[in-house]
């Protein structure tokens, strides 16, 4: 299994960062471009709510570690904030309320979960880890 | 850090407006920028997608915002020229109930024929 580390500041602008390197890697694992697509969202998701949720005010680096095996890409994003209670991946779309009172965020974890082939979240008091995997296609995909 | 590179390209026609968004990415960073292009609106005001290769849910945010400074004004936002996986994300959200996706005959009908008639959702 080859592995890339990457330690990015609490800022969004380097979340392109991550997303361009998943783009990379997911050339690299034969992904179409549809599932390429998929894979750049779902991460700029995770690495966004990591930043804006696990930084404690910018003082926190977000972790990010892509693992290529033989039939998958495992992306982990470590924050070291103080942890969220729940997560809520139940489908989110845009409603007629939500426009009138401005509640116009919280897709993201909704987007994560349909996007990728499986996730696996863990939080604690001391960091959230949320892992993201996206299997290889087959030949006969 | 703010991305200096987005900007809106605006084209007008009567009560028209198309706003082309010339940003790579609709996220966190150029959504401020892009967010300004609200305040610029017409009674039908297009989004033009054909420079933008990347939308995340914090630009999806920023696009439902023009959505409701239309609603506010009792104007019509439509979006054109988006990409086969962004259509995907768009409905998953549902969104396109509140920005329907037009073709470019409908566009170029709609702006040849002044105000006079709405363009066809997709």
């Amino acid at each position: 299994m080859n592995r890339i580390h990457l330690n990015i500041p609490s800022d969004l602008l380097f979340e392109r960062v991550v997303r361009a390197s998943a783009a990379e890697l997911g050339t690299t694992m034969g992904f179409s471009d549809e599932r390429i697509e998929d894979l750049k969202l779902a991460v700029s998701e995770a690495v966004t709510n990591a930043i804006e949720h696990g930084s404690n005010g910018g003082r926190n680096s977000v972790e990010v570690i892509f693992a290529l095996d033989h039939d998958k890409l495992e992306v982990d994003i470590i924050d070291r904030g103080s942890g969220v209670e729940a997560f809520n991946a139940e489908r989110r779309v845009v409603e007629e309320d939500n426009l009138d009172s401005g509640m116009l965020r919280g897709f993201g974890m909704y987007l994560i979960s349909e996007l990728v082939d499986q996730y696996e979240i863990q939080s604690t008091s001391e960091g959230t880890s949320l892992k993201l995997r996206i299997f290889r296609p087959t030949t006969e995909e | 850090m703010s991305d200096v590179n987005t900007a809106i390209q605006r084209e007008e026609w009567g009560d028209v407006v198309i706003l082309r968004i010339q940003s790579n990415s609709v996220d966190a960073i150029s959504a401020a920028h892009i967010e300004q292009a609200c305040s610029e609106m017409k009674p039908i005001t297009v989004l033009d997608f054909s420079d933008v290769a990347f939308i995340n849910s914090a630009g999806i945010s920023v696009l439902l915002k023009f959505v409701v400074a239309a609603r506010k004004n009792g104007f019509k936002v439509f979006c054109i020229h988006v990409s086969p996986h962004h259509q995907k994300i768009f409905k998953m959200v549902e969104m396109t109930r509140f920005m329907p996706i037009i073709e470019e005959q409908d566009l170029a009908a709609y702006t040849a024929a002044g105000s006079s008639h709405q363009p066809t959702a997709a």
